[in-house]
């Protein structure tokens, strides 16, 4: 294969995400709603993804509180230690790690899901016995994860920021008020709002890209697993490229 | 259908649960910035404020008090800064309560510190203007350390000599390690004591002596004081001198007289001759004076006067018995 195809390929694949996009954003919000269809995909995406988030966050807090340690020590600013790794894990650290697990276990089972269904022609009979596919399977999805990310991103952040304080304390001895009133005395709107605004971009990519690697899946059951597999990765890089972009934009806004 | 419910339950609790923290994140951050509650403004001018921003915190004696509201610069040299200040502050900050900008720790952000002035100053309203102190200039601080640092090192490095050379003299470890030199040391002191008690007394006497010689008391008082006896001395000093002129007249004429005269002194003084004469003479007396001591040693021999020599002798060896 040629760059030339290579690159057409890739632009292909970019016109047709944005089709899907644009089609998502047609019929996404008009009637008739899927609502407990809706209700359904959150529990599943949200609720049921909280253990693992839960899980890697406070990992996150503690590994993340023990690295710094160090360095901050070197420089004779350990008493800033609750500071500092609030800011991290509230402005970058959270959303993104968050976004990234979310990615590879939603966007993957999305991906698998809507791509065996669309290879067992399940989708075209669906559309057949009149329901919309398209508003039954996707909207609610991307809806689900637009909304559910979010929330496992604030939930992450107060697991990951506890995580930290049973870090700092395994060298010093902070108290929870202590820690606590550092950490938001740190903390300026100007590090939540941003992060919690591009948890929403990263939850609708996910969802987006999941639900359009399965809806678009070819191929037999190869073509499942081949959705599934892309629709992490792209989803994951997506996630890069929407947290540099807002980084970009709350730099100029001077957040 | 049972189950559904029970699903959405558990995903209500878990976004209520999320956005509880969302909310409770940005009411804390809300509350550190003064955003919630009630507030009024201060203001204050500065001429350079050093990387001050909106949001830094406003300390009163040292409590957290408000925070930045804005920063506009005025004119060239002048910057006011609004400060947002919580209504609880609204009892204690005075009108002429002064600002200044310190920072955080040595490297933390900056914040402006209101310190306390007069009691009796009235109590500051919103949007009053609080006077301002020059904020501290880090680099300053520095420069005036190295100095400082410098002369250290130098006297440091003085001192290190000093050190080793009392370390290396063994004349002052005896003079320190010597247990008589206290005790030596402690009787000169009382010694010098003694003597400046003693000199004390002295001096007091002599300032008693003095004061009566002023007062014109004794002697040398009267004789320092009396005028009358100066004009008598003066007096008694003029005749002597003219006593003195009187004596060498007669001095210088006796000399005259005895050096060209003729009376006996000075034939006396002069003439030979008659001083042969007069030897002669004398030896003439002695002559006669031999035989003249013959001529009694014979008459005592005579019977005419051995008994009045008898007589003597007797009255004599009696005087002689009666004491006895």
């Amino acid at each position: 294969m040629s760059i030339q195809s290579d690159l057409k390929s890739f632009l292909d694949v970019c016109g047709e995400l944005f089709r899907f996009n644009s089609r998502f954003f047609t019929y996404g919000f008009k009637p008739p709603y899927e609502f407990s269809e809706f209700l359904k995909q959150c529990y599943v995406i949200g609720y049921k993804s909280l253990p693992l988030i839960g899980l890697t966050a406070f990992i996150m807090g503690i590994v993340l509180t023990m690295q710094l340690r160090p360095s901050m020590a070197d420089y004779g600013v350990e008493s800033q230690l609750p500071a500092i790794v609030a800011i991290a894990i509230v402005r970058e650290v959270g959303p993104v790690i968050t976004a990234l697990i979310f990615a590879g276990k939603i966007g993957s089972s999305i991906g698998a899901e809507l791509g065996s269904m669309k290879v067992t022609e399940q989708i075209d009979a669906m559309e057949v016995s009149g329901t919309n596919p398209f508003m039954y399977l996707v909207v609610t999805r991307v809806l689900a994860c637009t909304f559910m990310l979010p929330i496992l991103v604030m939930l992450g952040d107060a697991i990951s920021l506890y995580g930290a304080y049973l870090g700092v304390n395994i060298h010093s001895n902070t108290s929870f008020n202590l820690f606590w009133s550092q950490v938001f005395d740190n903390l300026v709107f100007g590090d939540v709002l941003p992060a919690f605004i591009k948890s929403f971009f990263f939850g609708f990519a996910v969802g987006l890209i999941g639900s359009y690697k399965g809806y678009t899946s070819t191929k037999g059951t190869e073509g499942v697993g081949r959705s599934a597999n892309s629709a992490v990765v792209v989803s994951s890089v997506m996630i890069f490229i929407i947290d540099l972009l807002a980084v970009q934009v709350t730099n100029i806004w001077g957040l | 259908m049972k189950k559904q419910l029970i699903n959405n339950t558990k995903l209500g609790f878990f976004v209520l649960v999320g956005l509880l923290f969302l909310i409770l994140l940005l009411y804390m951050i809300g509350r550190n910035r003064s955003l919630f509650g009630s507030n009024y403004l201060l203001k204050t001018r500065f001429e350079n404020v050093n990387g001050l921003i909106p949001g830094n915190n406003v300390r009163y004696a040292g409590i957290q008090a408000g925070t930045v509201k804005k920063l506009e610069i005025l004119n060239d040299t002048t910057v006011e800064v609004t400060m947002i200040i919580d209504t609880e502050m609204e009892q204690i900050i005075r009108k002429d309560a002064i600002t200044a900008i310190g920072t955080d720790g040595l490297v933390g952000n900056k914040v402006v510190n209101i310190v306390p002035g007069n009691l009796n100053a009235s109590i500051a309203k919103n949007g009053d203007l609080l006077k301002s102190k020059k904020p501290i200039d880090t680099e300053k601080i520095l420069n005036t350390l190295s100095t400082t640092n410098n002369d250290v090192s130098i006297i440091v490095s003085g001192l290190k000599t000093t050190v080793e050379r009392i370390n290396n003299s063994s004349a002052i470890w005896d003079l320190l390690s010597d247990d008589q030199l206290p005790n030596d040391i402690k009787k000169s002191a009382r010694n010098i004591q003694l003597a400046t008690l003693k000199a004390a007394a002295i001096s007091n006497e002599f300032q008693l002596i003095l004061n009566e010689l002023r007062n014109g008391n004794g002697s040398l008082g009267m004789l320092l004081n009396d005028t009358v006896l100066v004009s008598n001395l003066n007096k008694s000093s003029h005749n002597l001198n003219l006593v003195s002129l009187q004596l060498h007249t007669v001095v210088s004429d006796l000399q005259k007289d005895i050096n060209s005269g003729k009376g006996p002194v000075n034939s006396l003084l002069k003439d030979t001759l008659m001083v042969k004469k007069l030897n002669t003479s004398l030896d003439n007396i002695q002559m006669g004076t031999d035989g003249f001591n013959q001529s009694m040693e014979a008459l005592k021999h005579s019977f005419l006067l051995r008994g009045y020599f008898k007589r003597l002798e007797k009255e004599k060896a009696k005087k002689d018995t009666i004491p006895k």
